[in-house]
């Protein structure tokens, strides 16, 4: 038979959007879907935060996220107290989701606005997201990210499914909160997420991301903040 | 008010295009990217374990300039309900 198999055929051959904007006939997929929420700042009238929270759009492809990209407000003309949060398909950025309550963040934050480029800090964290950069294949641990807009800075974090431990019908496996992950190792997963964050916002080494427990911040204003670490 | 007659926007042709792609099967078939353009990193994808679908800031980087497509044509109306005019919300500092 004639090697045709191998779906050589012409009609076939790749013709990316760098070859052809208008009539690319295929696209780079993602490792994972992504949608892109946004918390509007609220009103003053006692509007509650799940009402803030819009679903924006998801998309599965490089293409497809540059067009969002492109055609939408940029964080530097954001007003205050809004958010971008960019998380995988099916989780809500909300420490309540299900997918969230037992996990943690990352952050830092920026507190000289003027002298820092957000647009492209936030760009680059979105781009490490979505490139799958973060985490190794099986860390298991990337929800999402998000930027926040307030008064005296801007801040960028990233949220993990769990703060290094098993957490309920997490499983037996070497998975994120599951039981065959020892404490070790999770930390150390967190560890290494949480210095390729540092690098994607290009920060030095004396400036220190911070690690919290969703729960601990929930409760912050009540109790001491538990231990946090930092890398 | 509309005094304009209401047409529905056609798509353009990348907005097309973008949806009748298919998806590149990153790790098996190999693209011969324009000169200029880089590849996605291999040394990402070839670990085995991957399925071939990361990329690093540079390689996407270079997709910034060349889709600019909005992802539908009632996106503006989109963005609007959404994330709203940024000229219409409360800033402080510009105040009218």
């Amino acid at each position: 038979t004639t090697d045709s198999s191998r779906g050589a055929d012409t009609d076939d051959t790749p013709v990316t959007v760098f070859h052809d904007p208008e009539n690319f006939n295929v696209k780079h997929p993602l490792m994972n879907p992504w949608t892109l929420w946004f918390t509007k700042p609220p009103s003053g009238k006692g509007d509650n935060w799940a009402e803030l929270l819009k679903e924006v759009i998801s998309f599965d492809s490089v293409e497809e996220f540059w067009g969002i990209y492109n055609n939408i407000t940029p964080t530097s003309d954001l007003a205050l107290k809004s958010d971008y949060h960019l998380f995988k398909k099916g989780v809500r950025p909300e420490w309540e989701d299900p997918q969230n309550k037992h996990g943690g963040k990352w952050a830092f934050q920026f507190k000289e606005k003027k002298s820092i480029n957000i647009d492209a800090l936030w760009l680059h964290v979105m781009l490490a997201a979505i490139g799958e950069t973060l985490e190794d294949d099986n860390d298991g641990e990337v929800m999402g990210v998000v930027v926040n807009v307030r008064k005296g800075f801007y801040r960028i974090g990233l949220w993990t499914r769990t703060v290094g431990k098993p957490v309920p019908g997490g499983g037996d496996g070497n998975n994120a909160g599951g039981k065959g992950r020892s404490l070790e190792q999770g930390k150390e997963v967190l560890y290494r997420i949480g210095k390729r964050f540092k690098e994607a916002l290009g920060l030095k080494e004396n400036e220190m991301v911070e690690f919290s427990g969703h729960t601990d911040s929930a409760h912050a204003g009540s109790t001491r903040a538990k231990a946090k670490f930092t890398v | 008010e509309t005094n304009k007659p209401v047409e529905p926007a056609q798509p353009t042709a990348g907005m097309q295009a973008l949806k009748s792609a298919r998806f590149l099967q990153v790790r098996s078939e190999l693209v011969n990217y324009p000169e200029g353009i880089k590849s996605p990193n291999p040394a990402l994808n070839q670990a085995g374990k991957s399925k071939g679908r990361q990329y690093d800031k540079d390689f996407l980087l270079q997709f910034q300039e060349v889709f600019k497509e909005k992802p539908s044509t009632d996106w503006d109306n989109k963005v609007k309900e959404t994330v709203g005019d940024s000229s219409d919300s409360a800033r402080p500092q510009s105040a009218r």
